[in-house]
């Protein structure tokens, strides 16, 4: 079966799962399966910023004087986030889009992804004005094997769907011998559960992958360093908090049964390979880590603190889609990143040196400039 | 918060205690539980505060919490959001992994 752009058929889209239904006709909004989906798609858009609006003057003095080892652990997180946002700004388009079914997850996917291609160009306003030459560093992210090998983990899954799902919609169903790749079973059970994995993968990424860089920039800017770069990592992680939600209400609502019968089955058969996909994220992070640190820590941090947070963050992500908890780690041991990534703080971080959009968003419109005169900038 | 608790004054003296383990703690329903358990001195992971992140969620063995607003974040049955939820009643709670 090809996808259509508006099918033509007439159906019931209340009746439909998430995925692998009738491809969407009209972008409706009246009746929805699944509320939650328009209503994160009304949080993020609540979210909007644009990276211009962080000024970084002070970020380009500050990186000039860290250590080397320091500007390794900031450009190498740079560097990864913006491999992890490249996936994400356009994965979720291309591997979702053609098999869901439900217009609010449509539209929550398309605006997800979008958030995403704010993220990917924040690195770029980042990067050009910390360092003189930003092709160096950008260039080096497909061939810096550190982060290629990341590269392969968080793209395996998303591949597969997508080899799968165009397989599906040219030859069908059935065994295709693929040159190349061997034979290929294309059968609903084969592509829910490569799908499952997919949302579980995704969820991983964003749930996980992002928090040993988002710990590094906080702790730049608890001593006062980095703090535009900060600002922005606090934008991304709100985002990000909404998208990793998205995945959990995804993964819980399939397992439950309550949106397709048969992928709560697929659901309880991928549960060990699910974990899996977690506890190999998690370890692949505490190797980062170690990455990171090979030619020094910085003050309030180093490998063994973030593999430890990595465990924890794992766990507290693992509970969050109904499964156990695979390390024994049982306490946060940096605490002080939460007052950095919660988001009340977009609006009150003191050492601002500008208005965010969240700001402007809370405040009363008629307001003018001169009205944030006697704000202490 | 909601109007309604806001006008409801006599809501607003209820006190109710939170067990957890072997502790025991008073708290009121002027304000969801995390702000009132870290006051006590109990770190409660958090991330948005807003009910959109899950970051909070802990176990509810007993008793009746409420929401003044649905949270976005998935609920397991069994599990409350801190950041959120109001104390109806008496109530025990425990961290995820314990
Ligand atoms: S802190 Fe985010 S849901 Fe409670
Ligand atoms: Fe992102
Ligand atoms: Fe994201």
């Amino acid at each position: 079966m090809s996808y259509s752009t508006f099918n033509r058929k007439q159906f019931d889209s209340m009746k439909e799962p998430m995925f692998f239904g009738e491809n969407v006709n009209v972008a409706r909004y009246d009746q929805q399966k699944h509320p939650i989906f328009e209503k994160l798609i009304e949080k993020q858009l609540s979210f909007f910023w644009r990276p211009e609006e962080v000024d970084l003057s002070s970020d380009r003095k500050d990186f000039q004087q860290l250590a080397e080892h320091e500007q390794h652990i900031f450009l190498s997180n740079l560097k990864y986030q913006t491999l992890l946002d490249s996936v994400q700004g356009r994965s979720p388009n291309v591997a979702l889009l053609p098999i869901v079914s439900l217009p609010e997850l449509e539209t929550w996917i398309e605006t997800w992804s979008f958030s995403e291609t704010i993220h990917s160009r924040s690195y770029t306003h980042i990067i050009r004005n910390i360092v003189n030459d930003p092709t160096v560093i950008f260039d080096d992210i497909t061939v810096n094997t550190e982060i290629t090998k990341r590269a392969d983990s968080v793209s395996v899954y998303y591949d597969r769907l997508i080899e799968m799902v165009s397989l599906y919609n040219t030859l069908g169903m059935g065994t295709h011998h693929i040159p190349g790749k061997g034979s290929v079973e294309i059968s609903m059970p084969t592509l829910k559960k490569a799908l499952y994995l997919t949302i579980a993968s995704v969820n991983v990424l964003e749930a996980i992958r992002f928090y040993v860089s988002f710990a590094c920039s906080f702790a730049f800017a608890e001593r006062t360093l980095m703090e535009g770069n900060a600002k922005i990592i606090k934008l991304i992680a709100r985002d990000e908090a909404l998208h990793l939600t998205g995945t959990q209400h995804m993964l819980n609502l399939m397992a439950s049964g309550k949106d397709d019968p048969e992928m709560a089955m697929i659901a309880a058969e991928c549960q060990d390979e699910v974990r899996n996909i977690f506890i190999e994220a998690a370890e692949q992070e505490k190797e980062w880590a170690t990455y990171l640190f090979k030619d020094g820590s910085m003050i309030g941090l180093n490998a063994q603190i973030l593999s430890q947070y990595v465990e924890y963050i794992t766990n507290v992500r693992m509970q969050a889609v109904g499964l156990d908890t695979c390390f024994s780690t049982k306490h946060n041991p940096i605490p002080w990143i939460n007052a950095w990534l919660v988001s009340d703080n977009v609006q009150v971080a003191p050492q601002e040196a500008e208005i965010s959009s969240y700001l402007v968003g809370q405040t009363d419109n008629s307001l003018d400039d001169s009205d944030f005169d006697d704000f202490d900038l | 918060m909601t109007s309604i608790s806001k006008q409801d004054s006599l809501s607003k003296d209820l006190v109710h205690r939170v067990l957890l383990g072997k502790k025991q703690f008073l708290v009121t329903e002027d304000e969801p539980l995390l702000p009132q358990l870290e006051r006590a001195g109990i770190h409660i992971e958090y991330q948005c505060r807003e009910g959109y992140c899950s970051s909070c969620s802990i176990k509810l063995l007993w008793g009746q919490v409420e929401y003044p607003f649905e949270p976005l974040a998935w609920v397991h049955s069994g599990y409350m959001l801190a950041c959120c939820a109001i104390v109806k009643s008496d109530i025990e709670i425990a961290f995820f992994h314990d």
